[in-house]
């Protein structure tokens, strides 16, 4: 598997664990809610840990280009880190309409983030990427932990 | 080399820029609900000029104001393309493109050349600019996505339909005899419903689908090359026409069979979307898809049964195809956008987007359109009905300026009174 497949696929394990969140709030099930929204938060947070310790400056050292497309990348994680927050603070007080507002954003926010990623820079990172760096970077996404 | 603009702040565009499309696409929609008001069920007969009126308000009025609307905000989002000067290129199109269009009304309405002069000169400038521009920054595209291929296609369509539109303006402000007129009408039709209307639709609909709703991608004998396929037999059809009478028969098979796959795949996208909750865009893109397919069926009927009713049928289930998805991208842009200009300008108290417009209001509002275009349908065989289509129709689009005068009104305020951090990422 390789770099692009690795990383769109969790992509849509973080889908996967934000509907269901998305969901359970939209049912007033919170203590699922609850559950699935840790798994999203907590498998997004370490997408974003892995591209911005190994995957983004490998790209940066590759093409030299560090003011480019990784650095909108991490203006977007921001983004998207701040709706984080926002949503764990809904879910607390258990807001359903709160929460489910949230999650109109986040997911607009998010989709075309990963868009960008998916027909844009991993397909980049295939291409440009000698294939002994793909594997090792690769590797080291893998031992990224939160 | 790189789509860097996505939803960046500094790259997209300012919220006035789409809302003042937005709030001329309303306006042109309560001035067609008073020419209904005016012209009852005359607007279904192809041959009056009633019609003419009615369905320019519609196409132009309407539908080209929210598609400029669309397509400032999502050329930067799809395609990355970030135009320059936004709001002054958006200022440049929409002052002579709302009185090239009153203009044209009023040509119809009188058939004095100098109207349809003035139309040419100021549509003409207006569509053929913008699209040039536009077009410019998507041919210049070294990364393309299936979104923005298909719409430098729809795009090329606008610029055919509008050159076309400009050989039959001429002919009528009495520049030259126009001896295609029959030939040419047929084709700006097509090129309008088909090339445009439904290309630019697609192909904005092969990101927004995945995007809001958070499906499968389309298929890629879809997503590849439907566009294409569309754009090409609509070329066929046009220079064909003038050789075979006929060509439009072939031609339009094919391109039911196109709108039909396309229609029906969408649909099961939106079935295998991974957000089970079902709000009102998702139903008003089901809703404009059995429209499309209904309007392909009443198509294809219109080649073998020759029945005014029919026609007329075909005609409201096109519009509510063309308008269901309208209403499906507004109700997502307006809140979205709303929050999202506040939110990265630091606003603490950026409104989140269920308090720009809230579910149950785009939901209201999906009852007064589906009731609209029931009234429409039932006023094809009980005319006087045609009076509370029109009335539905003002609500419709009362309804929806609203929102935008409320949505723009919250935007202004927040700036004036919010809280504000300073955001400082690079």
């Amino acid at each position: 598997m390789g770099i692009a497949q690795f990383m769109t696929d969790e992509h849509r394990s973080c889908d996967d664990h934000f509907a269901a969140a998305e969901q359970a709030a939209a049912n007033s099930d919170w203590q699922t809610a609850e559950k699935a929204f840790l798994a999203f938060s907590n498998d997004t947070l370490t997408h974003f840990k892995r591209e911005e310790e190994e995957l983004f400056p490998t790209f940066e050292a590759q093409t030299g280009n560090v003011q480019g497309p990784t650095q909108v990348m991490r203006y977007e994680h921001e983004q998207v880190k701040g709706l984080i927050g926002k949503l764990a603070e809904a879910l607390e007080a258990q807001d359903r309409d709160a929460y489910l507002s949230l999650c109109e954003s986040m997911m607009i926010l998010l989709q075309q983030h990963n868009m960008k990623e998916e027909q844009m820079l991993y397909a980049m990172c295939e291409r440009l990427l000698p294939p002994d760096l793909k594997e090792e970077t690769l590797s080291k996404m893998k031992q990224v932990e939160l | 080399m790189f789509n860097q603009n996505g939803l960046s702040l500094d790259q997209a565009p300012p919220i006035s820029v789409v809302f003042r499309f937005f709030l001329s696409g309303s306006l042109f929609g309560l001035l067609a609900g008073t020419f209904i008001c005016l012209f009852g069920t005359d607007i279904f007969n192809p041959d009056t000029t009633q019609a003419l009126i009615i369905t320019h308000t519609l196409t132009l009025g309407v539908m080209l104001s929210f598609m400029f609307a669309a397509l400032f905000q999502m050329l930067p989002v799809i395609a990355g393309i970030k135009l320059t000067a936004p709001t002054q290129k958006a200022n440049l199109v929409q002052y002579p493109f709302i009185l090239g269009v009153l203009s044209l009304l009023f040509a119809f309405h009188s058939g004095k050349p100098a109207f349809f002069m003035g139309a040419s000169l100021l549509l003409g400038s207006a569509i053929l600019g913008i699209a040039f521009v536009m077009l410019k920054n998507l041919i210049a595209l070294p990364n393309h996505s299936n979104s923005s291929r298909g719409m430098s296609v729809a795009l090329t369509s606008l610029v055919v339909l509008t050159l076309l539109a400009l050989y039959m303006t001429g002919t009528l402000a009495g520049l030259w005899q126009g001896n295609y007129y029959t030939q040419i009408k047929t084709a700006h039709y097509s090129f309008g419903l088909f090339g445009w209307i439904a290309l630019l639709i697609i192909s904005i609909s092969f990101q927004v689908i995945e995007m809001f709703y958070v499906t499968p991608p389309y298929p890629a004998f879809i997503s590849k090359s439907l566009p294409q396929r569309v754009f090409g037999l609509l070329l066929i059809g046009t220079v064909g026409s003038f050789f075979f009478e006929k060509t439009w028969m072939v031609i339009d098979l094919f391109i039911i069979i196109f709108m039909l796959c396309y229609a029906l795949m969408t649909l099961r996208r939106l079935s295998q979307r991974k957000r089970p909750i079902a709000d009102a865009t998702v139903w008003l893109w089901r809703l404009g898809m059995g429209l499309l397919v209904l309007s392909m069926a009443a198509t294809l009927d219109t080649r073998f049964y020759d029945v005014a009713s029919l026609k007329a049928l075909n005609y409201i289930f096109f519009a509510g195809f063309a308008l269901s998805i309208v209403l499906a991208m507004f109700y997502k842009i307006v809140p979205f956008l709303t929050w999202f200009h506040l939110n990265s300008q630091g606003y603490f108290t950026a409104p989140m987007m269920h308090e720009v417009i809230h579910p149950k209001t785009a939901m209201k509002h999906l009852y007064i359109h589906i009731a609209t275009l029931l009234a429409f349908t039932v006023s094809v065989f009980i005319p006087a009905v045609i009076y509370l289509a029109a009335t539905l129709t003002l609500l419709s689009f009362g309804w929806m300026l609203w929102q935008i005068v409320h949505a723009w009104k919250l935007y202004v305020h927040t700036q004036k009174t919010g809280e504000k951090f300073e955001m400082n990422i690079a």
